[in-house]
């Protein structure tokens, strides 16, 4: 496509500090613009409305994902043949050998041990009085429990977590922020390739991908996307959920002691951490066809960009968006996408979200912050540093 | 009204349950099962919850 197209277009910087450290301006204009804006700086259109992202999430024959999810050539390139970059009857392989290990039945038996580690974790701290909710808390809960179940060798485990970090901000616009997490996505890749399936714990969701290819279920080149898609998806993504908690219940200590007073909350409430601040904030897709969103035309071969993260805060949905309410219970978010693609891990993160609010909940009265630290990536939303000190419960 | 599970598609996570008990269940193996397909009228409010809170768009209603 060249030119720009007809339509309303928006001359919006998406990816500057400002935007990447407060991007709800953007998406509010956005979504009082129209139900799809071409942003010409990054040759696509975004779409920032609840009920317009959710139908196109919903319609993976118009909306493919097999030409890639991201802003840039190199990455979509790059990323070819991984699950999240496919459309049946690709896509329905690769996901039935994820959702074999991570669907809610699955998992089931991994409550008690998950519970415990949250307990283990969270007890010490609160003792200690002050840490950092996002290095003591959000990152060493992920970590400690998806690189076990992956069952990676102990040694590269330290250089996961900043790998996964550039594995999304690859997907971003062309641009110095693209160019610099690039080779990091790159070097994740090479090290999932030079990991023999020997060195994963036996019964482990790693060793299962290559079980799943020896059994012929997968094709064998299949192995280390779906290895990425563990270590990429099942981390950022829980460590921010974990500490924009404690970020908003620190700002809102009356909506904790909602919680407190009543930990059958905790599930919506974890729910409404995700849709306030979504971690992924937007995955693209390409139109198949010419296809019309509420009732504006897009050409066949549009990328259009699916800001969750707007559609979680669409006035047209929600009522207050920008409200912090555990009793909102929004169960139908986009946080985790939507449809096919939604995340295959969305059960373990909310086993995680759950444990970790829990084992908080039992313990702490009220959590004091300082000045949060954002961390800059051009597709997650996150922190990067929250000191934290919290009033045990009495 | 009839609602229809894609079996395909359904991962079990049982919201759709929540949201419909007196039509759709998750047996103690995990696996969603169909109580009633034919949706009375006084259960299809609860049957359009259940379509919409489906992480992975599993379920669809057919008139």
């Amino acid at each position: 496509m060249t030119g720009i197209p007809d339509g309303p277009s928006l001359d919006l910087d998406l990816f500057s500090d400002d935007a990447l450290t407060d991007p709800f301006p953007g998406y509010q204009l956005i979504r009082d613009t129209a139900p799809a804006v071409y942003l010409p700086r990054y040759r696509s259109w975004a779409m920032g409305r609840y009920a317009d992202v959710r139908a196109a999430l919903g319609d993976w024959e118009s909306f493919s994902s097999a030409q890639g999810i991201g802003l840039n050539d190199l990455a979509n390139a790059a990323t070819q043949g991984m699950i999240i970059a496919t459309d049946p009857p690709e896509h329905d392989k690769l996901r039935n050998v994820l959702a074999a290990r991570l669907s809610p039945k699955a998992i089931r038996n991994l409550k008690a041990d998950i519970e415990r580690r949250a307990d283990e974790l969270v007890e010490p701290l609160v003792r200690q009085g002050s840490f950092d909710a996002v290095g003591d808390l959000a990152r060493a809960f992920p970590i400690s429990i998806v690189l076990d179940l992956i069952g990676l060798p102990q040694d590269g485990r330290d250089k996961v977590l900043g790998w996964a970090d550039a594995a999304f901000s690859a997907s971003g616009p062309p641009g110095p922020r693209t160019d610099a997490a690039f080779p990091l996505l790159q070097d994740q890749l090479a090290y999932l390739s030079s990991v023999q399936p020997d060195q994963l714990t036996p019964g482990s969701m790693g060793r299962a991908i290559y079980d799943a290819a020896a059994a012929g279920e997968i094709r064998q080149e299949s192995c280390v996307p779906l290895m990425s898609a563990y270590v990429t998806a099942g981390l950022d993504t829980t460590i921010n959920a974990i500490s924009n908690a404690v970020w908003y219940f620190a700002r809102d200590p009356e909506q904790w002691d909602l919680v407190r007073a009543d930990h059958s909350l905790i599930p919506g409430a974890f729910n409404e951490v995700l849709r306030i601040e979504a971690p992924v904030q937007f995955f693209c897709r390409v139109a198949t066809r010419d296809v019309e969103v509420d009732g504006q035309r897009l050409a066949a071969g549009s990328r259009v960009m699916m800001l969750y993260a707007s559609a979680n805060r669409d006035e047209r949905k929600w009522q207050d968006p920008d409200r912090f309410d555990v009793t909102r219970n929004p169960v139908d978010h986009l946080a985790f996408g939507y449809g096919m693609h939604g995340c295959a891990g969305q059960g373990l993160a909310r086993l995680e979200g759950h444990s970790i609010l829990g084992a908080l909940a039992r313990r702490v009265e009220r959590f004091e912050v300082g000045t949060p630290v954002r961390r800059i990536n051009q597709l997650i939303r996150g922190l990067d540093g929250l000191p934290t000190t919290v009033v045990p419960a009495a | 009204m009839r609602i229809i599970v894609d079996e395909t598609r359904c991962e079990g996570y049982g919201f759709c349950a929540e949201a419909a008990p007196h039509l759709l269940e998750l047996d103690d193996e995990g696996e969603l099962t169909v109580l009633s397909e034919q949706v009375a009228p006084d259960e299809a409010a609860n049957a359009e919850a259940a379509v919409r809170v489906c992480p992975v768009a599993a379920l669809r209603l057919q008139s």
